[in-house]
């Protein structure tokens, strides 16, 4: 058994992409024994890389690699009857299953939630999809795309105005509800005798973000007073300088809002002469007056770097950040300080560097060391010791396809 | 649906403000644990005081906005400017479970309440702290806004038009994402603390938990040493096309497309009615489809532009196509699917409006979320200090005389 915090809670991961398997990945990270089961073709995230050089190569996958450390890994195809009943015998073992096929999917296959939990009470089953197990688009096709842009998160906060509604460049929705499903879903596990028993965790990424993020600040205002805001393009509409902006060398994230901030900030300016005028007095004036101070003001940042008016600025009491490229975050000193990235060794990667445990735990660390299993890695040994499965039948197994 | 709440018995005292920390609180809350926020009028969280407010009267315990963000944490108004309050913040830990805090590092040991402190008043406590980067290391002090954070984790670099600029996301997904995030801590540690008995000082980096989002860019700079910036809407590792936002009829309306296989996009031609231009050589494979994006793209937006957001998805979603309409804000509240599954609720505050606010944004079959209006502080003064702690009616009389309960 690990050290971990979770150490003695068995995991199995039946998903593929991001959302299932970051969420199986904080729990493996953590110390859970977790059992990633893929189909013979492999986990989609296995074909989409990035991979070196961009060339395709089914061990090989950046994505895959990241989301998938300290499992063990086996290969079962539950489109065959001998395939699905390895899998049920698999989910007798284990305390969690983690899985984010469309409903109608594992209908499909015979798994839905209630043949599970008839072979295991006790089992907590996290379904990750975009939109749920319920609800008059649950039967729908759909992405981390059509999720997240089904939560108002893009109409109300991000883009231009009349322009296309964007999402955050990364597999945003996926994330959010990764993370929701992990907790809510851990939950479950620890109080399991409180509940008595295992029981579904129902996850719609949109709805986690439709709710904890967009639905938080508008949706009181909306339902009293029918009055609603959407994107505008600027960090803060209401409140100026508070949006991101070009320097010299990229961009920095302005922000001067509190009366000692914009001292600050006219300070590091060097206490231009236009920043006494009376209509940048305050921050809700200084917004009214947008189309005049953010010139001024970007005067000034395309004159100087980014680290540069970062420091200067945190020195003198502004919030201002650099915008970092994933570069500069991937090797900042503050990150490489705390320990923060992990060197890892791969067997068809190498060795390489992996983004390590999202939060520290001094007395049971956590975080990831042993690689992403390759494609069907572990079969002998958890098919042999933790099914207990003699060698004669796991060749069965495999000569029927179902392995 | 008669279950205990998977965390009943547990008992948490938070510190948060703002967004971030009083969410950890929520998720511990909705999932069944009694949580007590420790505030007081000395000092009134500003989120208390932003607007719309319950029925436009201004008041620090009509805030629309910061009760369905707090929803599910109690109040317990203590003055910890008073050294009597922190003795009683103290009794209340030592009978609790979790402390959660989200200040700069450093704040909660100028209180007062440091963790050797808090651990002398309970050995297994969990303490959880969230600062924006941690507890130490060059940055530690770094201030930013819930909104900004995201910058020093190069997630804000890659959000934006294709070929352009970093697009601010104009509200913090960092403070939820966090929140929620920080409430899974608490929960390891906690599975800890019944395995060995053992509690501990969580040391919970915003930045470092954000940064697990930008994994895929990361990885294609660890490998190819590429550096990802903007590009609107396509697929983050460039695995599907279409991906993309669409426009439709009316102002301001989009479908969101993806097709992620040559099945996929089979579908689509064929909900299309098989239009000539998708018979070209350069949209035969997906990685065809994928090298001519742009022009894919532009010649979708012609066909959707014909149709209503709501009537296309539905249109495409029968021949199995992943599309959604893009929501506004007014959209989500009048939605059927967020109304079948209760996304949001209204419910009767104790000062006697009624509320809108999201309830179990993730549901649970056996056991069904304990969803609370927004605190009003001090909500829960008499519970606490009186039944837990067993303050005298006369004790707690004075207390409130001398302001420490306040």
């Amino acid at each position: 058994m690990s050290d971990g915090a979770l150490a003695g809670i068995k995991v199995v991961d039946f998903g593929q992409v991001v959302s299932a398997p970051f969420c199986a990945k904080l729990f493996s990270d953590y110390g859970a024994d977790v059992i990633k089961v893929e189909l013979p073709e492999g986990d989609a995230a296995r074909h989409m890389g990035p991979f070196p050089k961009d060339e395709p190569h089914v061990e090989k996958s950046g994505l895959f690699f990241v989301n998938n450390t300290n499992k063990r890994g086996v290969t079962c195809d539950v489109r065959t009857e001998a395939g699905k009943a390895l899998f049920l015998r698999l989910l007798q073992w284990a305390d969690v299953l983690i899985e984010n096929n469309l409903p109608q999917q594992m209908k499909d296959w015979g798994l839905d939630y209630q043949s599970m939990a008839a072979v295991n009470d006790q089992l907590v089953v996290i379904s990750i999809t975009p939109f749920g197990q319920t609800g008059p688009y649950s039967a729908w096709n759909g992405y981390d795309l059509n999720a997240y842009h089904l939560s108002g998160a893009s109409s109300r906060y991000c883009g231009r105005p009349g322009e296309t509604p964007l999402e955050h460049g990364t597999f945003a929705a996926d994330y959010f509800g990764a993370v929701s499903a992990a907790t809510w879903g851990m939950a479950a596990t620890y109080g399991r005798k409180n509940v008595g028993g295992g029981q579904q965790v129902d996850v719609s990424t949109a709805e986690c973000i439709a709710a904890a993020f967009v639905g938080g600040q508008n949706i009181g205002g909306y339902a009293q007073d029918g009055k609603f805001d959407k994107r505008t393009g600027v960090g803060m509409p209401l409140g100026a300088p508070a949006t991101i902006m070009p320097c010299k060398d990229g961009h920095v994230w302005m922000l001067a809002l509190e009366p000692g901030q914009w001292s600050g900030l006219k300070d590091v300016m060097g206490n231009p002469e236009w920043a006494e005028m009376e209509l940048f007095d305050d921050m809700f004036m200084r917004a009214q007056n947008a189309d005049v101070i953010y010139p001024f003001i970007e005067e000034w940042t395309l004159q100087h770097g980014k680290m540069e008016i970062m420091e200067k600025c945190q020195a003198a009491g502004c919030p201002i950040t650099a915008v970092f490229t994933v570069a500069e975050a991937a090797e900042h000193p503050h990150l490489s300080a705390r320990e923060y990235f992990v060197d890892m060794e791969h067997p068809a990667l190498g060795k390489l560097k992996n983004i390590g445990a999202p939060f520290k735990l001094p007395a049971s660390p956590g975080g990831p060391t042993t690689a992403a299993p390759l494609l069907g890695q572990h079969n002998q040994e958890v098919y042999g010791s933790v099914l207990g499965l003699s060698e004669t039948e796991i060749t069965q197994l495999q000569s029927d396809g179902a392995i | 649906m008669a279950n205990a709440l998977p965390l009943q018995g547990i008992r948490v005292v938070n510190f948060g403000w703002v967004w971030a920390g009083p969410v950890v609180g929520q998720t511990l809350g909705f999932l069944g644990a009694d949580v007590f926020k420790v505030e007081s009028y000395a000092r009134v969280d500003m989120t208390r005081n932003l607007p719309p407010f319950a029925n436009g009267e201004p008041g620090p315990n009509r805030s629309l906005s910061n009760h369905a963000c707090w929803a599910g944490n109690g109040s317990v108004s203590l003055n910890l400017k008073k050294p009597e309050a922190k003795k009683l913040v103290l009794e209340l830990i030592a009978q609790s479970d979790v402390v959660i805090e989200n200040f700069g590092p450093g704040v909660m040991d100028e209180l007062g309440l440091d963790y050797e402190t808090l651990k002398k008043a309970k050995e297994d406590i969990v303490m959880f702290s969230m600062p924006a980067a941690g507890l130490n290391g060059p940055l530690k002090n770094v201030r930013t806004y819930g909104l900004s954070l995201t910058s020093t984790t190069g997630l804000d670099s890659l959000v934006g038009y294709k070929g352009g600029g970093p697009i601010p996301v104009e509200n913090a997904y960092s403070d939820p994402f966090a929140g929620i995030f920080g409430a899974f801590a608490i929960l390891t540690a906690l599975n800890h603390r019944d395995n060995s008995g053992q509690g501990q000082h969580v040391d919970f980096s915003q930045q470092e938990a954000i940064m697990q989002m930008v994994g895929p860019a990361y990885m294609d700079y660890v490998l190819n040493d590429r550096i990802g910036g903007p590009k609107g809407n396509e697929h983050p590792v460039a695995a599907a096309a279409p991906h993309g936002v669409f426009p439709c009829d009316g102002d301001d309306r989009w479908i969101s497309i993806v097709a992620g296989n040559d099945a996929e996009w089979q579908q689509l031609v064929k909900a299309m009615d098989d239009p000539d231009w998708t018979m070209a050589d350069e949209f035969a494979t997906l990685d065809q489809r994928i090298a001519h994006i742009d022009d894919l793209h532009s010649k979708l937006a012609q066909y959707t532009a014909n149709f209503g957001d709501h009537e296309l998805s539905e249109k495409l979603q029968q021949f199995g196509v992943a599309a959604t309409p893009v929501l506004n804000v007014a959209d989500l509240y009048n939605d059927p699917h967020y109304k079948a599954r209760n996304t949001y609720v209204e419910v009767t505050h104790p000062l006697d409006f009624q509320e809108t606010i999201y309830g179990a944004y993730v549901k649970t079959s056996k056991t069904e979320a304990d969803i609370k209006p927004g605190p009003t502080i001090g909500q829960d003064n008499e519970r606490v200090l009186k039944g837990i702690l067993g303050l005298s009616d006369a004790r707690y009389d004075e207390l409130v005389e001398q302001q420490v309960i306040y």
